[in-house]
């Protein structure tokens, strides 16, 4: 039996990743379960799924603690979540980064490969969704899934238009999936998780960033009144963000009436 | 024709529903169960399934509903979790006393927390409701389709509970094989009511119903025909598992109880639910290293098969009991029935009680293995400290 753990954030699709993934190795004759931890997450919020894989119905119907394969689909999950704890040694992390394995943030006795997930997304799907993209490294990576079962299950769950968008994520990340290498003399990123569980912290979620340009800005509050997270204040008639709250959901810039704020994605 | 699909607990529910044509639907979303009344709704959309959806403003409307639409001589569904199941504890009564066979799928949600635990069904224990509990999707599936059977035999004429974890199965994929709509139509017939509120059978209908009642003799007595209805269903729970698998290739165990391993054992464990499903891996794990402890799953709590723990229990020395579920004041529910069945054996068994798994803990293979060790162990009579454990 194969088991592994997703990581990712909430709007990132690491259940239905997951599920998908499940159905794909099922049309190869696996047995599989796909478990997704519910709580009351929100979007950008830390989420953990995990599958199991296995030649015959599979009993254990508890978490898993010890993976041989880590999937994460966050660049930056790694630094609030401890995201290779219990992986296997030897065993594989498959993460969402734009460099190589060895500049992923991570290290230990295990290899580690990349695909940059949210520039595929971001290109063929228009929105920063990271699961198919990060199916097709899975499937390039660990060989126990062909390309073919993967599509065919992808257009399973979205028949469609949205389907073929899809296809098209997990396709170009099979071609982009950088090889697993060795990180075991690499020193990985210290984790630092939240202090308490209301720790507000959010500013390691944004995968776009606003920026409010002052000279524009003409105080009308909009921006701070719909503002989600209370990450704008208002200083001398001016609006402005207080980037350890912001999350990067892009209500202000929807919001602004005269174009005063930006988004523009972070840089790794 | 049979097929295969990756699902989700909720959909296998949602599955043996439309397999059973059930004609009348009400629920209230609650979480766990919230999806399976979504898959339902949309199969009546998109025309696969031939049912009156109910939308009500709360539980327990939709059982009141449903206990209704049974009487009136249709195939009822309804589905809930943890406080909804509560809040539904007065019409439960009703549809028992009514004798009507709704069935409802209950998806575990504490009583106390959003996670599962089995308190939602044990305070349902006294509604004369038939409880069955499943440890996989596919046994939803199947559970769900004999479910209708079971109630609605004329031995038995009692609503049915089947029940899986919330989260643990409801949320949960994995392959499931999904039986042909004609493969479950010669198995399952039609629903005929005893008593239509047909004008031309009403004076009949109603007679039938004082004379369970005992309207004008016994008041007793419609408490002592759902005792007799509930040990009737034994052996109709038994009749209808085999011959489901006769039909579709798959029972579970004897319908009541599955000895999973139990030849040669010294001591047993008992669990439900998806416990029992963990405990398989944690019991092929000790047997490999020579140690001779066996799993009981329970499947049906209520009618509860006392007979059966006789059996086993003059063959064991020990019955460790794994309760997801507490009576505070008293202690475990099953571990109470259990203890119950043992007590006029000549030669009893010793009894341990562990809780485990409330309010969604998770329970390990290792929290298994360590309680059936423990119950081995007392089985070869050595003392322990105590012979109830929180895991």
């Amino acid at each position: 039996m194969i088991e592994v753990r997703f990581h990712g954030r909430g709007g990132q699709g690491a259940v239905t990743g997951v599920r998908v993934l499940a159905t794909a190795l099922y049309f190869e004759g696996k047995f599989t379960q796909a478990i997704p931890m519910y709580g009351t997450e929100r979007r950008g919020a830390p989420v953990v799924a995990f599958l199991r894989v296995g030649d015959h119905r599979i009993n254990e119907r508890d978490l898993v603690h010890e993976p041989d394969i880590v999937v994460v689909l966050d660049p930056l999950l790694g630094r609030m979540v401890p995201v290779t704890e219990g992986l296997k040694e030897g065993g594989l992390v498959l993460i969402n980064h734009p460099r190589s394995g060895r500049e992923a943030g991570l290290g230990g006795r295990f290899k580690v490969a990349t695909v940059d997930a949210t520039n595929i997304a971001l290109e063929t799907l228009g929105r920063p969704i990271t699961n198919t993209a990060i199916l097709g490294a899975f499937a390039k990576v660990t060989g126990m899934v062909s390309l073919e079962s993967l599509e065919k299950a992808v257009l399973k769950q979205w028949p469609g238009r949205i389907g073929e968008m899809n296809v098209r994520a997990v396709r170009r990340a099979y071609e982009a999936a950088t090889e697993p290498v060795d990180v075991s003399n690499v020193e990985g990123v210290k984790v630092a998780p939240p202090r308490s569980r209301f720790e507000r912290d959010v500013s390691s979620w944004r995968v776009f960033r606003p920026e409010i340009d002052e000279e524009k800005c003409i105080g009308c509050r909009r921006c701070y009144i719909f503002c989600p997270e209370v990450a704008i204040t208002m200083e001398e008639k001016k609006a402005k963000i207080n980037y350890k709250y912001c999350k990067g959901c892009g209500i202000c810039y929807e919001e602004c009436p005269v174009g005063a704020v930006s988004f523009t994605q972070e840089r790794l | 024709m049979k097929h295969w699909e990756v699902m989700v607990g909720n959909k296998a529910v949602a599955y043996a529903a439309k397999l059973a044509r059930v004609q009348f639907i009400s629920a209230f979303p609650i979480t766990p169960q919230t999806t399976i009344v979504q898959y339902l709704a949309d199969m009546i959309a998109k025309g696969e399934l031939d049912a009156e959806y109910v939308t009500v403003e709360g539980e327990l409307t939709a059982q009141t509903a449903a206990l209704t639409a049974a009487a009136a001589g249709v195939r009822a569904f309804t589905a809930t979790s943890g406080p909804g199941l509560l809040y539904m504890h007065h019409p439960m009564h009703a549809t028992s006393g009514a004798r009507l066979p709704v069935v409802m799928a209950v998806v575990h949600r504490s009583v106390k927390g959003m996670q599962p635990d089995h308190s939602d069904m044990m305070a349902q224990r006294d509604t004369s409701w038939l409880m069955l509990e499943c440890e996989n999707s596919q046994e939803l599936l199947d559970t769900g389709i004999m479910a209708f059977k079971i109630a609605e035999d004329s031995r038995v004429r009692l609503p049915t509970i089947f029940a899986g974890d919330g989260y643990i199965l409801s949320y949960t994929a994995e392959p499931v094989e999904v039986p042909g709509q004609e493969e479950v139509d010669a198995f399952l017939p039609p629903y005929k009511t005893t008593f239509p509120l047909l004008p031309e059978q009403a004076e009949e209908s109603r007679r039938w119903l004082m004379e369970q009642w005992g309207v004008g003799q016994d008041p007793q007595l419609r408490w002592k025909r759902q005792q007799e209805a509930m040990e009737a269903a034994k052996s109709v729970i038994k009749e209808v598992n085999e011959e489901f698998g006769r039909w579709f290739g798959r029972s579970y165990g004897n319908g009541l109880v599955e000895e999973y391993r139990c030849e040669d054992a010294e001591a047993v464990i008992v669990g439900m639910g998806t416990i029992a499903s963990t405990a398989r891996t944690a019991i092929d794990n000790l047997q490999k290293q020579g140690k001779r402890v066996g799993l009981v799953k329970l499947k049906s709590f209520k009618p509860f098969p006392a007979e059966e723990f006789q059996r086993i229990g003059e063959k064991v020395r020990a019955i460790g009991v794994i309760d997801r579920n507490i009576s505070c004041g008293s202690g475990g529910i099953v571990f109470g029935e259990i203890r119950n069945s043992l007590y006029d054996l000549d030669e009893r068994p010793k009894t341990l009680e562990f809780y485990a798994g409330l309010c969604g803990k998770e329970v390990r293979v290792e929290d298994i293995e360590r309680m059936a060790e423990k119950t081995l162990k007392v089985a070869r009579g050595a003392r322990v400290a105590s012979l109830v454990g929180w895991v």
